[in-house]
């Protein structure tokens, strides 16, 4: 039985979100604090510098770290307001267990860890070891997300482990390595600096990494032009040279365009496309009918603006690409990132200074989590698990037989979709809240509801633990040794700063212990985090993702190292691929063709508008951390229906009406912000929210046949006007809807 | 009573079109010493419904400052460094004349204690040497804290500024705007 | 050559001077009741007078503060004044008795600032009228243990020497002390703990006076101690270090931070003149197009801007100070925007 013990309001009365603020004189202890401890933020990708200042193992406040050579100091209000999740009302302080009617009770470590073990062992000889499934997610330290990959597969001994990463950039990932055979950003952002123009691609880089906006203005600085692609008028959309105002779910047709447009002007790179790339004629033929015309029928950009962008970006000398989730959460994501690519290619700009392309990976460890094997298909170094020289070699690591190694399972939405028909019956999971986060998250929770046994980790109760039988009360990022990898593939030091608090364990001694319960204690004798990390090291050397080189000496002296780094005496690579050796089998870059097609939900009579979702500067991801600190809360309190006056006159909506926003997945009512910055066929809901408000409820479970992300960006819905006028943000409490 | 420390070499430079409105430079105004958790800095949407453009206002510290001179109790100071200080405690009586006078919209008046309250360019961080949070924690350079020197080399197409004309009112300041290369001012209505 | 402001001033303080002196010679019968060893007292009180005189009446003519004196006149003797006693009362009550804004900014602050207000100004309200001989102390004729409370000459108190309400009464300036002292301590442990305090606090203006009501409170708590256990041998240094500590205060209170227990009762002024303009017509501003201060206030403000060299005026007519704070902001953002897009580009 798998579903909340007593009533959500009730969870959410008694376990938060409560909104957590530092008192009107600030937090006592902070003008002299014991310890200044030099980490990391623990969101979005950037991983910005930053100092915590501790105070009798509390994290009282922080200051900017200007040495840190990313961000120098600079900080958005999440990082800002990070501190405030330490010491929080909400923390979870000792392990608990669900009693029908009563609620979560604190249990004893003994006794959560025994149940625990007890289940997976009846749901695994019950049903077989694949019935028990693991969740994890890139929020984790390479360490954790090491140690999660290899408790699934050898403590579990369970093919149904995948990641919230699953939802990140997947596609990015993927796009990467049929180019490049390896998948990381091919350059550190300070290549922007004097890169002519720079081209971002379905990011709202001001909102959801806004200290890459300083690159992008040290580039325009320095001349360059700025080309934004989005369906919105972002902040980093308003000032660009070009605004392409997309229609959603379209983004391949114009990528395709612009490669049409650099073959027809001859704005190519041949000798490098002789040279160092192949499938150069493939890409070029699929793209032959995609006139500027063309494109302008299916993005509804004017013909015009692609031409100009088309000529900046072939007669420029240096570029920058970036892309993020806009183009990456979509059915056709591989497909756009491979058009976005073939962009690069095409006109040789790679390898070569202030010639950078790059996925704008969203979590903290977007990067370094999608490469040390807590994806389903994939084992440590971004080796291929069906691959059995890759499963050989790590399996020599671990200590097992190779065909004990399990193969692939279920990707994370796939494995919701059969915990839904009963396939999987355990479920163990870890810094992942897809209450939240997945899309159609009414079949999410109508799956948790079927689950005979569900353990948690964590350290608030999240909207999906509220499902949970047992709860362990984990740790924070601060309260925890370990690296991370950042957007750009910096490999960066999280330092413990303080302890976890009262009975609160750190994740991977929770981890650790569970394997040891469950017999494969031998395997998992780390002292240390820095034992897992020199584990990591081995498992990833000679691999795609080259690990070896790096320890954790080599990061805190130099802040940071980018991998590959494949031995000791090696400073690492920041700049991929200078020397031209690709890492495909012909070691050249390959051009994948893209012919365009649909998004999976196109708009028709009865659902005649495109919703499109995303994320807002104050909120990080599902809110579990970032909804329960006050000031961020305030700054953007409840989910708005961002849509442009021209539809609202159409279907008779006022600002701040509430409209029911109707998809045939489910139905949901928000405020309407009626605001020109919006196309108009268009609607915009950012997702953080949860219950009654949470977006998710209406996207689709629509994946992209390669990558399996879910395609959040492009649903058909209908707008539904209430004629009520909304209650004053604040009163909606939206931050804990249930 | 620490004798102030200031680099005199330091200035503040502004550019609003560079703002992207995230509100880091506000949360962590609330993290200075001298003005508890209120934040002294603004930023708000210009006009929402049209345009994401958020412009965010510290003080300028004006040479001429309205805001004391208006001020009934004395309780505005501008000291040996061209910083104008917040309303003297024991003087303000919160009158708000100079959350009205100010041309540039900065005082902010408290209402529950009476007082008026305003940037003082972090006085707690600058007069020891420090830069100012909002400007240290600013990601896009909206907000930009340092020598003149360094600026010009990092904006090579732009002048900072710091006369801005108000109605008949020429207004001189402390802080900076940076305006494209060749002005001299800022005529704002 | 004195400016009209200066003279003004000399006008008003040496008139305040003259009646004080009058008042003395008058109230304690021609010197009858005066006590020569508090002469130094009297010098100090005096000049005091003059320059608390002469500072106010500087600073009641300057522009905004005349504004604010001319409008609460005003009000005070318009047909509205009658019925805005009751809340004059109760906003003295409010803001100058209890201090209630000072409780918003922090509990313990505001502890600290009542028990040394009002320490102090119990001091003076019984050392003043001691020192110009307004009170004075006698036997009652005929008796040994019977003493009498005079004021302005006349007995209106009579109490035994060994009372109760005697001891009570001879210790009311030690009472006053240790509220003071307390007061203070509380004050000065703000001013080395607190960060934003410590950055800009500076010692003439924060900590002077501090240390001065200290030094007077100690040095009067030593002349009890004096007389009452040391059998006063130390009289002497006590008596001239007090009188010294006070003399200085004294002194230096028309130009320093005390001056604005002068000036605070203008406060209950400044809420009149909100009331009163929430009552009238209201100030919208075109960006917004909400309601923002009283007409009034704007009005005044426009006026008095222009008295201190200040001119908003925009061509057509209008003023600056017509938007509210938020107008204002947007307006430099667009102007700013503008001038970036009529360059050509928004960076460089």
């Amino acid at each position: 039985m798998a579903r909340p013990p007593v009533s959500e309001e009730r969870l959410a009365a008694d376990f938060g979100p409560h909104l957590n603020y530092a008192p009107p004189e600030g937090v006592p202890g902070r003008e002299e604090p014991d310890d200044i401890v030099e980490t990391h933020c623990c969101f979005c990708g950037m991983q910005c510098g930053i100092k915590l200042l501790v105070k009798e193992n509390r994290v009282v406040g922080f200051e900017p770290w200007e040495e840190f050579p990313f961000n120098e100091g600079r900080l958005c209000p999440k990082g800002v307001q990070r501190y405030l999740q330490d010491n929080h009302p909400d923390r979870l302080t000792r392990p608990m267990e669900a009693r029908p009617g009563e609620g979560f009770v604190p249990v004893g470590w003994e006794h959560a860890l025994d149940r625990t073990v007890q289940e997976i062992r009846r749901i695994q000889q019950q049903y077989g070891k694949q019935a028990f499934g693991m969740l994890s997610g890139v929020s984790l330290t390479n360490e954790k997300s090491y140690l999660v990959g290899k408790f699934a597969r050898v403590a579990l001994q369970t093919p149904n482990l995948d990641y919230n990463g699953r939802l990140c950039m997947v596609s990015a990932g993927a796009g990467n390595k049929k180019a490049f055979g390896m998948d990381r950003a091919c350059n550190p952002w300070s290549d922007m600096t004097h890169a002519e123009v720079i081209m971002i691609c379905g990011a709202n880089v001001s909102e959801t990494f806004p200290t890459l906006t300083h690159w992008v203005w040290t580039g325009r600085d320095n001349g360059a032009k700025l080309i934004v692609v989005d369906p919105r008028l972002t902040p980093i959309a308003r000032t660009a040279d070009l605004h392409l105002a997309i229609r959603p779910g379209r983004d391949s047709a114009l990528y395709s365009a612009i490669l049409r447009e650099l073959i027809v002007h001859d704005w190519l790179d041949h000798d490098f496309i002789a040279q160092h790339t192949s499938g150069f004629e493939a890409a070029a033929e699929a793209v032959q009918d995609y006139t500027l015309d063309w494109a302008e029928t299916v993005t509804g950009i004017p013909a015009s603006k692609i031409a100009q962008a088309a000529e900046w970006w072939g007669a420029a000398k240096t570029s920058f690409l970036c892309h993020a989730r806009g183009i990456e959460h979509q059915t056709k994501g591989v497909e756009n990132v491979s058009a976005c690519i073939n962009l690069v290619l095409a006109t040789g700009r790679i390898g070569r200074p202030y010639c950078g392309y790059g996925t704008i990976t969203g979590q903290g460890n977007g990067q370094g989590g999608r490469e040390h094997g807590h994806k389903t298909d994939q084992l440590p170094g971004n080796r291929d698990i069906e691959n059995p020289e890759d499963r050989r070699f790590v399996a020599d690591i671990w200590g097992i037989p190779e065909p004990e190694l399990p193969h692939s399972g279920y990707t994370a939405y796939e494995m919701l979709e059969a915990i839904h028909r009963g396939e999987i019956k355990g479920l163990l999971s870890i810094c992942f809240n897809p209450v939240v986060s997945l899309p159609n998250n009414n079949m999410v929770r109508e799956a948790l509801d079927k689950l005979e046994f569900y353990a948690c980790i964590d350290f608030f109760l999240s909207e999906t633990a509220h499902y949970a039988d047992i709860v362990f009360a984990g740790s924070l990022q601060e309260e925890e040794d370990g690296t991370v990898t950042t957007a750009e593939g910096r490999v960066v030091r999280i330092r413990a700063a303080v302890r976890p608090p009262g009975e609160a364990r750190r994740d991977t001694a929770i981890l650790l212990e569970l394997a040891r319960r469950l017999g494969a204690g031998d395997k998992f004798a780390y002292e240390t985090s820095e034992d897992i990390f020199n584990e990591l090291r081995r498992a990833s050397r000679g691999s795609r993702a080259d690990y070896f080189g790096i320890t954790y000496e080599k990061v805190e002296k130099n802040m940071g190292i980018f991998w590959p780094c494949p031995d000791l005496d090696h400073p690492g690579t920041p700049r991929l691929w200078e020397d031209r050796q690709f890492r495909t089998p012909d070691k050249r870059a390959h051009f994948v063709p893209v012919k365009y097609h649909d998004p999976g939900e196109v708009t028709d009579d009865e659902f005649d508008v495109i919703l499109t979702t995303g994320r807002v500067v104050s909120q990080y991801l599902s809110g579990t951390q970032t909804r329960r600190i006050g000031r961020l809360v305030d700054q953007y309190p409840e989910p708005l229906l961002e849509l442009h006056p021209a539809l609202a006159l159409r279907k008779k909506i006022a600002d701040r009406e509430l409209v029911r926003v109707v998809t045939r997945r489910g139905s949901a009512i928000f405020p309407a912000q009626i605001v020109e910055t919006i196309r108009e066929d268009t609607v915009f809901i950012p997702y953080h929210w949860p219950g009654k408000k949470s977006a998710n409820q209406l996207t689709s479970g629509h994946l992209d046949p390669v990558s399996k992300i879910p395609e959040f960006k492009i649903s058909a819905c209908r707008l539904e006007p209430t004629g009520q006028t909304a209650p004053p943000p604040s009163e909606t409490q939206a931050w804990r809807a249930t | 009573m620490i004798a102030p420390q200031f680099n005199t070499e330091m200035e503040f430079f502004m550019d609003p079109q560079r703002c992207i409105g995230c509100h880091a430079c506000e949360m962590a105004c609330a993290e200075c010493e001298t003005n508890g958790q209120l934040p002294m800095i603004t930023v708000d949407y210009v006009k929402r419904a049209t345009s994401p453009q958020t412009v965010m206002q510290i003080c300028m510290h004006c040479e001429d400052p309205a805001c004391a001179k208006v001020c009934p109790a004395d309780a505005i100071v501008k000291d040996e460094f061209g910083v104008v200080m917040s309303a003297n405690t024991s003087r303000c009586v919160g009158c708000s004349n100079c959350v009205l006078a100010c041309p540039f919209g900065v005082p902010k008046k408290v209402e529950l204690s009476d007082l008026m309250m305003k940037c003082n360019m972090c006085y707690d961080r600058t007069s020891v040497g420090k830069r100012p949070m909002c400007a240290t924690v600013c990601p896009s350079g909206a907000l930009w804290y340092g020598t003149r020197e360094k600026l010009e080399r990092l904006r090579p197409n732009s002048t900072p500024i710091n006369t801005f004309v108000f109605g008949k009112q020429e207004v001189k300041t402390k802080v900076h705007y940076m305006m494209p290369k060749g002005s001299t001012k800022l005529v704002v209505d | 050559m004195l400016s009209s402001l200066q003279r003004n001033a000399y006008i008003a303080a040496t008139a305040s001077t003259l009646v004080l002196v009058l008042a003395i010679v008058v109230g304690s019968r021609r010197l009858q009741n005066f006590d020569p060893a508090l002469v130094g007292y009297l010098f100090g009180t005096i000049f005091a007078c003059f320059g608390i005189a002469y500072r106010f009446a500087c600073w009641l003519q300057r522009p905004p503060t005349w504004r604010f004196f001319c409008r609460t006149g005003e009000i005070l003797f318009s047909r509205r004044g009658p019925r805005l006693i009751g809340i004059i009362f109760s906003e003295a009550i409010q803001k100058l008795l209890l201090q209630r804004f000072i409780l918003q900014r922090g509990k313990r602050r505001w502890i600290g600032h009542m028990t040394m207000a009002w320490g102090c100004l119990l001091g003076f309200a019984v050392t003043i009228p001691l020192t110009f001989g307004w009170i004075a102390f006698t036997l009652k004729q005929g008796t040994t243990s019977i003493y009498v409370a005079n004021a302005f000459g006349f007995p209106v108190l009579q109490f035994p020497l060994h009372s109760f309400l005697a001891f009570l009464i001879f210790h009311v300036l030690d009472w006053a002390s240790f509220a003071v002292i307390f007061g203070v301590g509380i004050l000065m442990y703000r001013r080395i703990t607190n960060p934003g305090l410590i950055a800009t606090q500076t010692f003439r203006d924060d900590w002077l006076p501090l240390v001065l009501l200290m030094a007077i409170a100690v040095t009067g708590l030593g002349l009890t101690l004096d007389y009452e256990r040391l059998k006063g041998s130390v009289h002497q240094f006590m008596a001239i270090t007090h009188e010294l500590t006070v003399i200085l205060f004294l002194v230096w209170l028309p130009f320093g931070k005390l001056f604005h227990i002068v000036q605070r009762p203008m406060q209950v002024g400044v809420d009149l003149y909100r009331r009163l303009g929430a009552e009238g017509e209201q100030a919208v501003c075109p960006h917004t197009g909400e309601a923002y201060a009283t007409a009034m206030h704007i009005e005044d403000l426009k006026t008095v801007t222009r008295q201190l060299g200040f001119d908003y005026t925009r061509a057509d007519g209008s003023s600056h100070l017509d938007l509210s704070p938020r107008g204002k902001r947007a307006a430099l953002a667009r102007a700013h925007s503008k001038a970036r897009q009529e360059s050509g580009g928004y960076f460089g």
